[in-house]
């Protein structure tokens, strides 16, 4: 007997972050395509909405499909809109599945999180910066919490290496106006950057920062390289080809990953979205996260949060990436981590990977310090004599 | 002096003393997930079996439920009012005798009952670092107390300089310089040097009775 399911899909296809949801969206279609195809005893009827960034109408349609009898919602990127409709999620007891990375230190019993822990992006960054790139990091982020708590690991991560944080700057979502950032990172001349600039303030930043040292005959990415743990495929079309390459990225999916299950996942996303950007990290995530769904329903008895919170853990999945399970103590994913550098065909070489799937850890339980790193005294510099 | 704040609890261990009754599962399960492990001592005869001799303050965290009245009975410092360990109070009726109860065995954070997985982290972090800065402002309030009672004898060495010719300020640098080469607190120091003085003016005046006595046999 198949049983029917309405799924929530939220996702801001408009707003400042438009790129990376669509992808999302996609992603997901994809697999609701799939699993209609393969006559699995589940049907998925996806309800799509679309909040368009705007955090109290993330509140709004949440608070709709639940009440609308709608149980399990795959949506969000931003952790300003996750924390922002969790509650709502709470009270009704349905199920929220997010599939973007983020920085951690949540684990609400009505959410499902399927995207990367900082222990399988940021860190694993951390490391191959500060042996292969530098120590000396300079910070730019989208003023919210992704920024300040991946900063804050960033930062204690690579004191505990040795390194040290020239400094740090924080600018409003959407903001494109980057000239006295871009003068102080000239002027500091950090090994790196390290972003966490979202949507088009990150899209605007790269190109700046690039146009700015070549207009000193700097080579911006053999001598100041811009490291994020967010950048994707799609986005490098959108910063556009004078900045498209030699940009580091932390990513457990790159689409040029070579996998049969890859293969088949690039091509048909391809094929169902013929005048869209290619399969990225965040049209995995998101795909990955429904063929759970899917999975979990299959399995449980019902599709009450609780049913299902049991039935996927320990769930397993021959994803694009590799093998994607959910851990049955955290309900976070064990991913694989990877470095990719971006090339000018609008692809990322994946410099390094991870040889199996790692475990998440959103507390950072086995990878951080037991105390917090003290703040070093800012590096002061006479201004006036 | 700077803070540390403790933020990973790793290796920590719980010991929950309440009535097990179901909700205690969603503490337990989001505390291991923080890496400490969970322990429930038996309640007999109303007391919480715990040994307070071999609780470490580095390892173990109290959660008291304040609704079972007297069920903890630790010895909390007279002077710190610190337990310990760190104590968080599980808060069911929001009584103010039942608090101060809390209160009064070092509670030094709260968690609601039924306790709701989203509050145990920010529960566990301010349970415990207000602990380390409670013990560590009590350490450095013990610190000033004996330097408080070690100014006297500060007053006392900068006369006796004062004697010799010194004004205030020549005698409390002489003082402070000097101290520095010995590696002691200045009260300290201070201290020690008018022990010398008054054990040198001792044995001093010891040495001329004893002259005075080979006098006395010569003269005999």
């Amino acid at each position: 007997m198949t049983r029917k399911h309405r799924i929530g899909v939220m996702f801001s296809t408009t707003g400042s972050y438009r790129v990376v949801a669509r992808s999302m969206l996609n992603g997901a279609l994809l697999a609701f395509g799939e699993i209609a195809q393969s006559g699995a005893a589940v049907v998925l009827e996806p309800v799509v909405v679309n909040p368009s960034g705007d955090l109290d109408r993330y509140r709004e349609l949440s608070r709709e499909l639940l009440k609308a009898g709608i149980r399990h919602v795959v949506g969000c990127y931003t952790s300003s809109s996750r924390k922002e409709v969790i509650p709502c999620f709470e009270k009704h007891d349905g199920l929220l599945w997010y599939p973007s990375h983020y920085e951690g230190f949540e684990s609400s019993d009505n959410v499902i999180y399927t995207g990367a822990s900082p222990n399988q992006h940021v860190l694993p960054l951390v490391d191959y910066l500060a042996s292969r790139v530098g120590k000396r990091a300079f910070c730019v982020g989208s003023n919210y919490i992704w920024a300040w708590e991946n900063n804050r690991i960033f930062r204690e991560a690579l004191t505990a290496r040795g390194g040290v944080v020239v400094a740090e700057r924080y600018l409003s979502v959407g903001d494109t106006e980057f000239d006295q950032v871009i003068s102080a990172i000239l002027d500091q001349r950090p090994d790196f950057v390290f972003n966490n600039l979202i949507g088009t303030s990150a899209y605007a930043f790269f190109r700046a920062f690039r146009a700015a040292c070549r207009a000193r005959e700097i080579d911006q990415a053999a001598e100041i390289p811009v490291a994020s743990c967010t950048l994707s495929e799609p986005e490098l079309a959108e910063i556009g080809l004078d900045a498209i390459d030699g940009h580091l990225t932390s990513s457990v999916y790159f689409s040029s990953l070579d996998s049969p299950e890859n293969a088949t996942f690039v091509q048909a996303y391809a094929e169902a979205f013929p005048d869209m950007p290619a399969a990225c990290a965040d049209a995995e995530a998101s795909y990955v996260a429904v063929k759970l769904l899917a999975a979990a329903l299959e399995q449980a008895d019902a599709d009450d949060a609780r049913s299902v919170r049991a039935a996927v853990a320990n769930q397993r999945l021959a994803a694009p990436q590799g093998e994607v399970r959910i851990d049955p103590q955290t309900f976070h994913a064990w991913l694989t981590p990877r470095i990719g550098r971006s090339a000018v065909n609008g692809q990322f070489d994946v410099l390094l990977e991870a040889r199996s799937p790692i475990a998440p850890d959103p507390y950072l339980v086995q990878s951080s310090p037991r105390f917090a790193v003290a703040m070093r005294s800012p590096v002061l510099r006479v201004v006036h004599s | 002096m700077t803070f540390r704040l403790l933020q990973n609890f790793k290796g920590g261990r719980a010991l929950i003393v309440t009535r097990r009754c179901g909700w205690e599962g969603t503490l337990e399960t989001t505390l291991a997930k923080l890496g400490v492990s969970s322990e429930y001592p038996d309640i007999v005869n109303g007391r919480a079996q715990i040994d307070a001799a071999s609780l470490q303050a580095e390892r173990d965290i109290l959660f008291v439920d304040g609704d079972l009245e007297g069920v903890v009975a630790i010895e909390v410092n007279p002077a710190s009012h610190l337990p310990p360990a760190p104590v968080i109070g599980l808060v069911g009726v929001e009584a103010p005798g039942r608090l101060k109860a809390l209160v009064n065995l070092g509670a030094t954070a709260f968690l609601r009952k039924p306790v709701h997985g989203g509050a145990v982290y920010a529960s566990l972090f301010m349970g415990i670092n207000q602990f380390l800065l409670r013990h560590q402002m009590y350490e450095r309030l013990q610190d000033l107390e004996e330097r408080r009672r070690g100014r006297r004898a500060l007053v006392r060495a900068i006369i006796l300089l004062m004697q010799s010719g010194l004004d205030e300020d020549g005698a409390y640098s002489q003082l402070r310089r000097e101290s520095m080469r010995a590696r002691q607190s200045l009260e300290l120091y201070c201290e020690e040097l008018l022990n010398r003085r008054a054990k040198a003016a001792e044995s001093s005046s010891q040495t001329t009775s004893v002259k005075l006595q080979d006098v006395n046999k010569r003269a005999m």
